[in-house]
């Protein structure tokens, strides 16, 4: 091939990839535009002292902060351990059954999990409207991700590892949380940032299980509902006014700073396993 | 896991693991077939033999460390100073105490140097707690490393080199006192110095324990060991005095082996 032609067909290659990029970062960008131009004349502390009954947004924001945390309590320990068992316990005819299980539930949809939760918990266990549907919800929803990252996490320590505990007769319990464990958390702690901001940007199943209010959180469980910040950009899109709207494009961009801050965390604790696993024997 | 009922190996006095009529599989594959070998008390016995001979399962075999393999079975019999090794209600991690190894490629634990070094004799209930400095000084003295890690004991193993990293594997593994030492060519990954290093070591353990060594390195094998067992397809063909086995090899393929021909 002539050098020209290569030089060309290089060209071409490089404008495809710059093209590709464009493509994805720009809709990023149209999105924070759009946000922050449709929010601008809200945008004022206003919304962080005032409920949305007063066009703020305090009540959401700690609403989905609250539902943020029970979600780490609740599917943080579920998710880490079933994790664990199926990467260092599970017998493989077991562990088959257990992924095909929560591959499916990944695959339902929100929608249905909000629907299959305002049955069993809203109604017949009474739970009403209220954080702790919301949180149950929820966590069915991030749970695969937790036990997949989990597993994920421990499978690629490597198993000279494994090897090194047991020739040592150390217990399996001490040979994980003494060789396994410590080069996997960072990349555990990574599934549970992307879990959670899973959690926050989610609206279809806390429709039918955590309802909503115009009032602050209380922190009981059961019967109360909670006002969280998704739920504020699908209503208040819907209201005539502009100021209303104006909340709405805060609420979307409280959302995606606090994803934005996930993905961040996310983030340093992934390069934080990478570094640690090229220290790690092969 | 089944037993079967092969011949009990012969009571020799000298002999500390005794092998006899063992057989492995996994799944249909048959890696050793039905073997039988001593392993002197306080000697070196090099494993020796092509790649794919089941050296590697032998000795992993003697530790139980394959018990988890999904699809494995041995037969025949193991015995460590008399004792049955899949023996019902052996305890494992006992038996793990007892026979220590050291693999191909050094593989510390993510913890300090010093909990490396302590962790096995600790979870053992060897050691009190008032000696454990004292102890690993000693053991970081023995395989010459203390000097190199003395002032960083509580920092990553991570930042040695290949060859200081398995030395302290090996500290690990003779800190909970074991009888036998298996060795999985512990010097494959090695420079020439760190090598030299662990053959040293290998040499002042005999006497005190019985080292079973699975080296490629024929040199390596005349140089560190008192035996030879030498494996073929799964099956012994010659176990031997070092001497005699490079000097006076009473079967035509290990002749042929040694001479680097095909066998």
């Amino acid at each position: 091939m002539r050098p020209a032609l290569r030089a060309g067909r290089d060209l071409g290659f490089w404008a495809l990839c710059f093209l590709a990029l464009a493509v994805v970062v720009a809709p990023s960008l149209a999105m924070v535009g759009t946000l922050l131009q449709q929010a601008g004349p809200a945008l004022s502390l206003h919304l962080l002292t005032a409920t949305t009954a007063n066009n703020g947004l305090q009540n959401a924001v700690l609403g989905s902060l609250l539902i943020m945390l029970g979600v780490l309590l609740v599917a943080g320990p579920i998710g880490v351990l079933g994790g664990i068992y199926l990467a260092e316990f599970a017998p493989t005819g077991r562990a088959w059954l257990l992924r095909l299980g929560y591959e499916t539930l990944a695959g339902v949809p929100s929608i249905v999990i909000g629907f299959v939760g305002y049955v069993l918990l809203a109604q017949e266990l009474h739970w009403g409207f209220s954080l702790l549907s919301g949180i149950m919800a929820l966590s069915a929803i991030v749970l695969p991700y937790v036990v997949k990252t989990t597993e994920v996490a421990l499978l690629q320590v490597p198993s000279t590892l494994r090897d090194a505990g047991m020739a040592l007769g150390l217990s399996r319990l001490t040979t994980l949380r003494r060789a396994l464990l410590p080069p996997a958390v960072p990349a555990i702690a990574s599934g549970l940032v992307l879990a959670l901001a899973i959690a926050v940007g989610e609206t279809a199943p806390l429709l039918y299980t955590l309802g909503f209010s115009d009032q602050d959180p209380s922190l009981s469980l059961f019967q109360h509902p909670i006002g969280y910040l998704t739920y504020v950009v699908y209503l208040n899109a819907t209201l005539p006014t502009r100021l209303e709207h104006e909340v709405a494009g805060a609420a979307g961009l409280a959302t995606l700073l606090l994803i934005l801050a996930l993905i961040g965390v996310g983030r340093l604790a992934s390069r934080r396993a990478a570094r640690f696993r090229a220290q790690l024997p092969t | 896991m089944s037993l079967t009922g092969t011949p009990r190996p012969a009571a020799d006095a000298a002999v500390a693991v005794a092998v006899s009529g063992l057989s492995v599989r996994i799944a249909s594959r048959e890696i050793l077939r039905g073997i039988s070998a001593g392993f002197a008390r306080g000697r070196v016995t090099a494993v020796i033999g092509p790649t794919g001979c089941g050296k590697t399962t032998l000795l992993r075999s003697l530790n139980r460390l394959n018990d988890q393999r999904p699809g494995m079975r041995v037969e025949g019999e193991i015995l460590l100073e008399g004792q049955s090794v899949y023996g019902r209600g052996r305890d494992v991690r006992d038996l793990r105490r007892r026979i220590g190894m050291l693999f191909q490629r050094p593989n510390p634990f993510p913890q300090s140097i010093r909990e490396n070094v302590a962790l096995g004799a600790r979870v053992h209930g060897l050691w009190r707690r008032e000696e454990v400095d004292r102890r690993v000084e000693e053991l970081l003295r023995r395989v010459g490393l203390w000097d190199a890690v003395h002032d960083r004991l509580g920092s990553s193993p991570f930042a040695l080199s290949g060859g200081q990293q398995q030395l302290l594997c090996m500290a690990r593994a003779l800190a909970v006192d074991p009888q036998v030492l298996l060795l999985d060519e512990p010097t494959s990954a090695l420079d020439p110095h760190s090598t030299a290093r662990i053959e040293e070591l290998i040499g002042s353990l005999r006497e005190r324990i019985t080292v079973v060594f699975v080296t490629h390195n024929l040199q390596q094998a005349a140089r560190c060991a008192d035996e030879v067992l030498f494996l073929l397809a799964g099956e012994v063909v010659e176990q031997a005095p070092v001497g005699d086995f490079f000097q006076r090899p009473a079967d035509l393929r290990s002749r042929a082996y040694i001479e680097g021909k095909p066998v």
